[in-house]
């Protein structure tokens, strides 16, 4: 049978499967979970090449067939979700409805790689649209705020996916064809203001799950709301199948180069997004929320490398977005370990938990050091090539954005790893344990791969390469394993970089061991040598409070803009005109037989113009 | 005894009248018979539907008179698969009501003896080939659906018939006045007859006629602003009977809307704007108004006019693919609508105000029935893969193929309001705590059964659209071929 198929088939048989033997036995369960989580990856990996798979239905052709591009985002959905799962048999023990979670959450899994096989735009359409429900399925598991968060974000989704619909159904009408393929040979042939329709509705539907500015206000609420073992893979995967849209649709169509203004909008709001983002992750208190806007920001900046188009911010597009994927799932994990262990994720109660949770803060630490873009680590690989394709390009005001919200992601990183791990102990926090075996294993593997993928880049930078020459229609595309260029000569060597990191932080580490033999004295919040000064309630807050008290003070006057507020405001006028409507209907049966009267008046006075034949 | 149409109409007509007889012998036979009989005419339904698609459309004369001068009945792909449909539902919520309050009771005659002749009415306006006979079949239907609307017999359900009646007094003179002025232009009654010489009928005189009817039919339709009498009938009715107005009322008037248009008039061959515009109207306005409302049952019905709005505005594209997509919408519209009809009721059984609120953690004691409703929630907002979506496909290419963009964005944009209405009721019963005690009772296995079947259904045609799309086609070939219909029926 076809392997595109079989996978296909594990994840919704596994969605069924997980779901009957819920109603048996847990042990059955996590069994079934575990397999259908791990047998994908098995299976992708193990597979040289798909054969392609063709259907009839409804009248419609579906093609399946795994595409160079879409293979890239193939891996990082059987990864992350396999790693995903494996950490919430652990994560989401004691939680009721399990078999409905893992069934949601395989349906994701299964229409993500539904959606990445679909060569056809109404299949991709029927995939997309079951992401869609099955990731609010798992948004509103846990029942806080279902309607404001929930709705929000079905409404934003299926605002974005009817802006595709839309889209598809013109193409139909224009092309006479539901293939991709026909649709991007067709598009050069199109009226402009078809294209232009056509393609500000792809990048609509697609922007609203990639978080673009200004269809971002439903992800961080739903990010930091979902269970974190889900929100591993929402975040990590489920938000790339936006980017993997819009990359299609900006490279293929050829609206980088065909459409200047319009690629550079889009980078624009790329670049605001990410900005924007970040100075909000800055002042949340909840770790969950600080890595929801942080997973935001980081989708800025890869929309910013995709729509500028040129062969390396392309590459560093899609690079950013396979390491966003990895290390905010690890964020994620973390964040839901310490939730789980320590029974808080606000930042202004939890204190020290580096030496209850050692594991959890090096995971923690190497995705940080990913995520800012510090070497030796990936982070710093996709940075440098985002900002010399930027500067290649000449978009030097783009640079400078990017370049303010990347530096000001360093003190977020930092509150993160500071805010939880470090500074004094606290007696409230002294029962907390390392996290379990099932939630480590995939922890740790994320730091693994990071500290591998960041040595040698290029694990990541040669398929991508063979995708943007095979597919994406960018001809010549280099890359190396270890060593980054730039076009005036320099090169940085990745792997002595790496070699020097490592020893460094050996010899530190085993200074630190020698010099710590001594006794440390570990000091608690408590511990405070007064001088003779009584210590006020308000000096025993955690430091973290106010932690970046002048920088929020300069950027208040962009904290005052909300688009939150803007939206609420239209629908609080959407929601008042519906009452309106409903008052139409009165009750009163002469109001009615009114209605009819004035109907039929109405009619019968432009009678003359209402068939006109 | 010989397999014809005439039964759709003359065996439920004869039953309905032999209830009252019948429960003499013993109080089960008036609930079983019912049964037995829409048994019957789903068995009529399989052997017709099999027999039209061999040996094409079916006239049947009543009473050995040809057409034109006598009445005929004319099974075609068409009203087959209108009429498949109805008695389909029909034989469910038969099932369904078994054992359902008053219904248990010494109520039961009536309610078997109303809805049969419902049904009656319906497959009647579907079937006839004569519009004066149409008229009448109406004239049934919605004479039993006032009285299966106060069926409750309280003061609500009596202001909402009355309501009912009052319109729809309104609706049979503007047929009547409008099958008067076409026979005194055209001196027939049949409609093939009618078809073949309208264009004898000045223009002016035309288009009257056809304002009247319009109204007339616009009121069983469901199209606005002429549907107020719509959401308290279908608040007020038994719960089963919601799903009866949404599967065989309404789509009576629907067709017979379509039938003027298309074979009467033979606007068809161009959109038809006024339906486009008065469909798209009525969808907004009734989706906007569903998205406040309290009340279960008044959500879906505000839902069901919402879909007829669609469903209008489809027939108004006049394309083949239009009228295919309208019949998509209708038939997926006839069984998620009456899938939520019958899985809403048990939810809010007990409950006077039947508000949506007091669905909150429903799904805990009633994880079935919660997970139906569910389900026909997503069915009808249109999420793939459920049948709803397929429609909905096709009513978006048949509007891009007549290059109608605003027209896909208004409907898109309406259908995210539905979709969160939808939503939120989701949301109440599977992530709310219940704040008061539940006023909700478990269904009976017979319930069960029919709403199992209507899902079984419903997956099916999700998953295997083009057993039923060949169907639909043949239907919607039937409804745009008028020159056909017309020389098949006056045996040219």
């Amino acid at each position: 049978m076809n392997s595109l198929v079989i996978m296909l088939l594990i994840y919704f048989a596994g969605a069924i499967l997980v779901y009957a033997a819920n109603k048996f036995s847990a042990v059955l369960r996590d069994v079934i979970v575990v397999l259908a989580g791990l047998l994908p990856v098995a299976l992708f990996f193990s597979i040289p090449a798909f054969e392609a798979f063709q259907f009839r239905i409804a009248g419609f052709d579906l093609f399946w067939d795994l595409g160079s591009l879409a293979y890239i985002f193939e891996a990082l959905v059987v990864v992350v979700g396999a790693a995903s799962l494996v950490y919430a048999i652990s994560y989401m023990k004691g939680k009721k409805n399990l078999g409905y979670f893992y069934m949601n959450f395989f349906l994701s899994l299964g229409s993500m790689t539904g959606i990445l096989m679909s060569q056809d735009l109404i299949s991709f359409f029927i995939f997309w649209e079951i992401m869609t429900w099955s990731s609010y399925f798992i948004v509103v598991f846990n029942g806080y705020k279902t309607n404001k968060i929930g709705l929000t974000y079905i409404f934003f989704s299926a605002l974005g996916a009817y802006a595709m619909l839309t889209a598809i159904v013109m193409i139909n009408t224009q092309t006479g064809s539901t293939m991709w393929n026909d649709f991007f040979i067709a598009f050069a042939g199109m009226s402009s203001h078809y294209q232009l329709l056509i393609s500000i509705l792809f990048i609509f539907g697609f922007g609203v799950k990639a978080a673009m500015m200004p269809l971002h206000i439903w992800a961080a609420d739903a990010y930091s709301h979902s269970p974190m073992a889900y929100t591993a893979t929402f975040s990590g995967v489920l938000s790339k199948m936006g980017v993997y849209g819009l990359a299609l649709v900006m490279i293929k169509l050829a609206l980088v180069s065909n459409h200047f203004v319009f690629s550079q909008v889009i980078a624009w709001l790329g670049a605001v997004t990410a900005a924007l983002a970040t100075i909000y992750a800055l002042i949340q208190k909840d770790i969950r929320k600080l890595l929801a806007y942080s997973s935001v920001a980081q989708l800025g900046y890869i929309i910013t490398g995709i729509a500028v188009g040129t062969a390396m911010s392309f590459m560093a597009g899609i690079y950013l977005a396979v390491l966003h994927g990895l290390f905010k799932a690890a964020l994620f994990m973390v964040a839901g370990a310490v939730e789980k262990q320590a029974g808080t994720t606000d930042m202004h109660k939890l204190r020290a938990l580096i030496r209850k949770m050692p594991l959890t803060f090096i995971t923690a630490m190497v995705a940080i050091i990913a995520l800012a873009g510090i070497p030796p680590l990936g982070g710093f690989v996709g940075k440098w090539m985002l900002y010399e394709s930027l500067i290649g390009s000449n978009h030097y005001f783009l640079v400078i954005v990017i370049f303010f919200s990347s530096t000001a992601a360093f003190l977020y990183a930092y509150r993160f790893l500071y805010g939880i791990f470090l500074g004094q102990e606290e007696e409230e926090f002294a029962h907390v344990k390392e996290a379990p075996l099932m939630m480590l294993i995939p922890m740790l593997f994320f730091t693994v791969l990071l500290i591998v993928t960041g040595t040698f880049p290029g694990i990541i930078l040669g398929p991508v390469a063979n995708a943007m020459n095979h597919g994406m229609g960018f001809r010549g595309v280099q890359w190396e394993m270890s060593v980054l260029t730039n076009v005036y000569g320099d090169s940085i060597h990745l792997s002595v970089i790496s070699t020097i990191v490592v020893v460094v932080f050996i010899v530190f580490a085993l200074f630190l061991i020698l010099k710590g033999r001594k006794g440390t004295r570990y000091v608690t919040t408590k511990d405070i040598a007064n001088s003779g000064e009584p210590v006020r309630p308000e000096d025993n807050y955690h430091f973290a409070l106010d932690f970046y008290k002048p920088f929020e003070r300069a950027m208040a006057p962009l904290y005052r803009f909300k688009m939150s507020e803007i939206y609420g405001n239209i629908s609080d006028g959407l929601v008042s005109f519906f009452q309106f409507t409903r008052r139409l209907y009165s009750g009163n049966g002469q109001t009615y037989v009114y209605y009819v009267l004035l109907f039929i008046v109405i009619l019968l006075v432009f009678s003359n113009q209402l068939i006109n034949r | 005894m010989v397999i014809s149409p005439i039964h759709y109409v003359a065996i439920p007509l004869l039953v309905a009248f032999l209830i009252p007889l019948v429960a003499k012998i013993g109080k089960n036979w008036a609930r079983i018979l019912p049964g037995l009989t829409l048994a019957y005419l789903n068995f009529v339904s399989v052997y017709l539907m099999t027999k039209v698609q061999e040996t094409g459309i079916i006239s049947e004369s009543v009473g050995g008179w040809d057409a034109p001068v006598g009445i005929n009945l004319v099974f075609s792909p068409l009203s087959g698969l209108l009429v498949s449909l109805i008695t389909g539902i029909g034989f469910l919520v038969w099932l369904y009501s078994y054992q359902f309050k008053n219904v248990e009771k010494n109520e039961s005659q009536k309610y078997f003896t109303l809805l049969l002749m419902l049904i009656t009415g319906a497959n009647g306006v579907i079937l006839t080939g004569d519009i004066f006979n149409m008229f009448v079949f109406m004239e049934i239907t919605a004479i039993s659906a006032y009285a299966l609307t106060a069926f409750y017999r309280h003061r609500n359900g009596a202001e909402a018939a009355f309501k009912y009646l009052l319109i729809g007094s309104l609706a049979s003179t503007f047929m009547l006045l409008a099958i008067m002025l076409l026979y005194a232009q055209v001196g027939t009654l049949n409609m093939a007859d009618i078809a073949s010489k309208m264009d004898q009928v000045s223009s002016g005189m035309k288009v009257t006629i056809f304002i009247l009817f319009l109204t007339g039919f616009g009121i069983e339709a469901e199209m606005f602003p002429l549907n107020g009498w719509a959401p308290d009938a279908y608040t007020e009715a038994p719960g089963p009977i919601g799903a009866v107005f949404a599967s065989a009322v309404v789509k009576a008037g629907v067709y017979a809307m379509a039938r003027v248009v298309f074979t009467l008039f033979g606007y068809g061959d161009s959109p038809v704007e006024i339906l486009i515009i008065m469909g798209v109207i009525t969808m907004a306005i009734a989706e906007f108004s569903a998205f406040r409302q309290e009340k279960l049952k008044r959500m879906l019905a505000y839902s069901s006019i919402g879909q007829m709005g669609l469903v209008i505005a489809a027939f108004g594209l006049g394309t083949k693919a239009g009228v295919f997509a309208a019949l998509f919408i209708m038939v997926n519209h006839a069984l998620i609508k009456s899938l939520l009809f019958l899985s809403g009721t048990y939810m809010v059984y007990h409950s006077k105000e039947k508000l949506i609120a007091e669905l909150n953690g429903m799904a805990k004691e009633l994880p079935v029935t919660a997970a139906l409703f569910a389900f026909g929630a997503l069915a009808i907002a249109g999420f793939p893969p459920f049948s709803g979506f397929w429609s909905k496909v096709y009513f978006l290419i048949a509007a891009a193929d007549q290059k109608m963009v605003f027209l896909i964005i208004m409907v898109l944009l309406v259908t995210t309001v539905e979709v969160l209405y939808y939503f939120k009721v989701i949301n109440r019963m599977y992530f709310h705590k219940p704040e008061m005690e539940l006023e909700y009772r478990r269904p009976s296995t017979n319930a069960l059964i029919s709403m199992f079947v209507l899902t079984a259904v419903i997956l099916w045609i999700s998953f295997f659209p083009d057993t039923v799309m060949g169907y639909i086609d043949a239907a919607a070939n039937d409804l745009v071929n008028r020159a056909g219909y017309i020389n098949l029926v006056l045996n040219r």
